[in-house]
């Protein structure tokens, strides 16, 4: 019961939250200059031609009502045809999901494989030669900016190694693992910084539960470092370090629009660019409305697996301390 | 029979490159089997690192220097790791000053107590059961509901009984309790100390009883060793210690802990009761807000609450824990805001100084920060001169000095902190001053001391205090009128004196009560 309330409370905040982000994104787009028509036209066309092509896009009709009929189409997937490519959006969304999403789920996996034992290795012994050979290897990552990594990466796999090669790509339903390989490196590059930034803080949460009474406490009950660590101070520092990697999530996918340019595939990011430079207005409102879904959706999740673990989460009220 | 056996015991903490702090310094005692022994001095005296020493629970930085810890006919000292951590549990049961935050938060009550027999390879239903009937041993009614709750959704009290069943779960022959009451109310207190000496009997243990609170040291225990600095410096039964002292620190250190007006050389200002009041409060009521938009409204957590306070007069608000005596404490001052009611400051100003001065002091910014801070809210422009003149006003009323306002509050004992917190809360002059549980957190010394600051506070200024406690001792000692507090309602007040000695509500009946059997 109290479960499905706070689900229920989450995902109503969760459509108000698209509704105002879908808003947004029309009011955005509507009042920005330029005109569609004679972009599409060429500066050629004649002033009939051009309200012509207007009421046929449906440009004419008051903002308030392209805005409902486009939030309709939003929430049931008919987001109309592109201007530049005379294709539904949604499926030049759905061609070039499978290389954004994929690096996303790739990078994430990354992140936490990577940043979760060195943080244990580290938090384990602060000021030990291993913590600090970590930080520093953390902050490195840090610092450098995500393309530098991807062309260093490039160039050392390629050139170097012979063992990529920049641009191709597998669909994933002619060859799942020739897809996943060819994801594998630029999904490293994306990974790289946010696995310091994962560290950096868990290691720091994983400091501050060490020094717990409940910690104490499971010493004096016998317990060994090691089961402490995995069994009470790991799911405590999660829960504080879910926020941080929701925000990694959302990060990893504004990432993956520039590092798919850098290796040079299909994704998301491509089509982004080129609706812009194309005004191609209904390809660009419908991207931006369902990578803010997603966004939405990761936080949601994010809430989700927080209140799995935290006990305090799920029935907030008794739970403040 | 000794249960313990140390001898010449010596312990010291390295940090960086200076030299060692020597923490325990060449402690010999023993503890006798099925006795309580306690364990008295100000804080930072080596009580807890004593015990800590004991258990093999020191943090890496400390060193035990020389000397052997016997247990049960074992050198402790001369075990390995593994060897000493099976002790844990099962020879020493330990438990600890704050229930509040001693369980995992994210695992159930049983979950948190499974772990002491799982590592122990005992099959799964035995653990079960074997948790629900000590947990039953412990005064749990329901035993299979706590067994099933988290930690959030039981009381202090009933948390530390699930730590004391968890430390008696292996009938270990020690039990070490590090301040197990000191963060309870009176109530409570006496409810867990008659546990522990049931437990004692029942199951033949022997208990190491760490405490500051004297009162509790003279009810519980056999036999009590005072220290100071890192030495024992007084061992004796506890009628001969406590009612008869010898040494002289552990006499100067009862006279403080009574907490007596005349021994300390307390006085309050006169007060004028036809005269009139500076805070009127007139029918609050609280709630803590709840729901989707924070629109709908909890149940009121206080309600119906009246009373005038006369300037210079002190006035006491008791109650056990949870009755919202500290609700009330922040509605008057403005931190929360009344659903219903009125509250006259009858232009004066009200200060607020609360029970942890560790927490409510910013660890990033000085005393002098914290000093200017309540000047910039308020609003009042001075120039430099004016403000650190006004600054080191402040700090000299509290008892620091100029040198003080630079230090970080990581610098300061719990004392200093808390007169630290006191200035803030002088600066800007209130007429109203609440101090909510000013010294429950600080030892015996420090305690003393900060009572004395109140009453000289009062006295010169003619600042009125509504001080919040649950010793009644001090109530006793410090307050004119009373408010007793039961489930967020006022449901006695009137002269200390009299309502004191003849209680009306039942409230106030069990708080006297509980006082009376502690001392």
């Amino acid at each position: 019961m109290e479960q499905a309330k706070y689900i229920g409370k989450r995902l109503v905040e969760l459509f108000l939250t698209l509704l105002v982000v879908s808003f947004l994104t029309f009011a955005a787009f509507s009042i920005i200059p330029g005109d569609t028509a004679s972009v599409m036209l060429g500066p050629n066309a004649t002033a009939e031609q051009l309200s012509a092509l207007r009421s046929q896009l449906g440009l004419d009709l008051p903002m308030s009502v392209r805005y409902l009929e486009w939030l309709k189409g939003a929430f049931t997937g008919d987001l109309g045809n592109s201007y530049a490519y005379s294709q539904p959006v949604i499926s030049l969304i759905t061609d070039r999901l499978p290389v954004t999403i994929g690096m996303s789920i790739l990078s994430l996996l990354m992140v936490l494989l990577i940043s979760y034992p060195m943080a244990i290795l580290s938090g384990r012994r602060p000021g030990s030669l291993s913590d600090n050979t970590l930080s520093v290897f953390g902050h490195v990552l840090f610092a450098l900016p995500p393309f530098v990594l991807s062309m260093l990466i490039i160039t050392l796999a390629s050139a170097a190694f012979g063992i990529y090669s920049v641009g191709r790509y597998v669909k994933p339903s002619s060859d799942f693992f020739g897809y996943l390989g060819c994801l594998l490196l630029p999904s490293f590059c994306i990974a790289l910084p946010k696995i310091a930034m994962t560290f950096k803080f868990l290691r720091a949460s994983i400091i501050e539960e060490k020094a717990s009474d409940y910690v104490r406490t499971s010493k004096s009950h016998g317990l060994s470092d090691v089961s402490i660590m995995f069994r009470h101070i790991l799911p405590n520092s999660t829960v504080s370090t879910i926020t941080v990697i929701s925000l990694v999530l959302s990060d990893i996918l504004g990432g993956s629009l520039i590092v798919e340019q850098v290796f040079n595939l299909p994704g998301l990011g491509r089509l982004l660019l080129a609706a812009i430079s194309r005004r191609d207005f209904p390809l660009l409102s419908g991207m931006v409305f369902y990578l803010a879904l997603i966004t939405v959706l990761l936080y949601f999740a994010a809430d989700i697996v927080s209140a799995l673990i935290d006990p305090r989460m799920r029935n907030n009220r008794e739970g403040t301390l | 029979m000794n249960i313990a056996e140390i001898r010449n015991l010596s312990m010291s903490i390295y940090s960086g490159k200076g030299v060692p702090a020597l923490i325990l310094d060449d402690l010999n005692f023993h503890i006798r089997e099925g006795e309580i022994l306690g364990l008295i001095g100000n804080s930072g005296s080596g009580k807890s690192m004593t015990a800590m020493t004991i258990a093999g629970l020191l943090p890496e930085s400390a060193q035990v220097t020389s000397g052997s810890i016997e247990i049960d006919g074992k050198d402790v000292l001369k075990l390995s790791a593994g060897e000493r951590r099976k002790l844990l549990g099962e020879e020493i049961g330990m438990i600890f000053q704050d229930p509040m935050t001693a369980l995992d938060p994210l695992e159930t009550v049983g979950k948190n107590l499974d772990e002491i027999l799982r590592i122990r390879n005992i099959p799964k239903e035995e653990r079960k059961s074997r948790i629900i009937s000590m947990l039953e041993t412990v005064g749990f009614i329901e035993p299979e509901r706590i067994y099933r709750s988290y930690p959030h959704q039981i009381s202090g009290g009933q948390r530390q009984r699930v730590l004391i069943a968890g430390a008696a779960l292996l009938k270990p022959k020690l039990l070490i309790a590090d301040e197990p009451t000191s963060s309870l109310d009176t109530v409570t207190t006496v409810s867990i100390l008659k546990l522990l000496k049931d437990i004692c009997i029942e199951m033949h243990m022997t208990i190491l009883f760490i405490s500051h609170d004297l009162s509790v040291v003279n009810n519980f225990c056999d036999r009590v060793m005072v220290m100071k600095d890192g030495k024992i410096i007084d061992s004796d039964n506890t009628e001969d210690i406590l009612h008869n002292p010898k040494n002289a620190f552990t006499a100067e250190l009862l006279t403080k802990a009574k907490l007596d007006p005349r021994s300390l050389g307390l006085e309050f200002s006169e007060v004028d009761p036809s005269g009139s009041p500076v805070l009127k409060v007139m029918d609050i009521a609280t709630a803590y807000r709840d729901g989707f938009f924070g629109r709908q409204r909890a149940k009121n957590t206080i309600e119906g609450i009246s009373f005038d306070l006369y300037p210079g007069e002190v006035m006491g608000l008791i109650g056990s824990s949870g009755c919202g005596k500290t609700t009330l404490a922040k509605t008057i001052c403005g931190l929360l805001k009344p659903t219903g009611g009125n509250i006259d400051h009858c232009s004066g100003k009200v200060g607020v100084v609360f029970q942890d001065p560790v927490s409510c002091l910013n660890p990033m910014h000085t005393i002098r920060w914290h000093l200017n801070e309540p000047l910039v809210a308020a609003g009042i422009k001075l120039t430099k001169e004016e403000r650190e003149k006004k600054i080191l006003e402040a700090i000299k009323a509290v008892g620091l000095e100029e040198k003080h306002l630079s230090r970080y509050p990581g610098r300061l004992s719990g004392g200093q902190r808390q007169r630290a917190a006191i200035a803030m809360c002088l600066i800007l002059e209130p007429s109203v001053m609440i101090a909510d549980e000013p010294f429950s957190s600080l030892d015996a010394s420090s305690a003393a001391s900060i009572l004395k600051l109140l009453s000289k506070i009062n006295r010169e200024r003619k600042t009125s205090i509504l001080l919040i406690s649950h010793n009644l001792r001090v109530v006793r000692t410090m307050c004119r009128r009373v408010l007793v507090m039961s489930r967020g309602h006022v449901v006695e007040e009137g002269m200390t004196e009299e309502v004191l000695k003849s209680p009306k509500a039942s409230a106030t009946k069990a708080l006297i009560d509980a006082e009376r059997q502690l001392s």
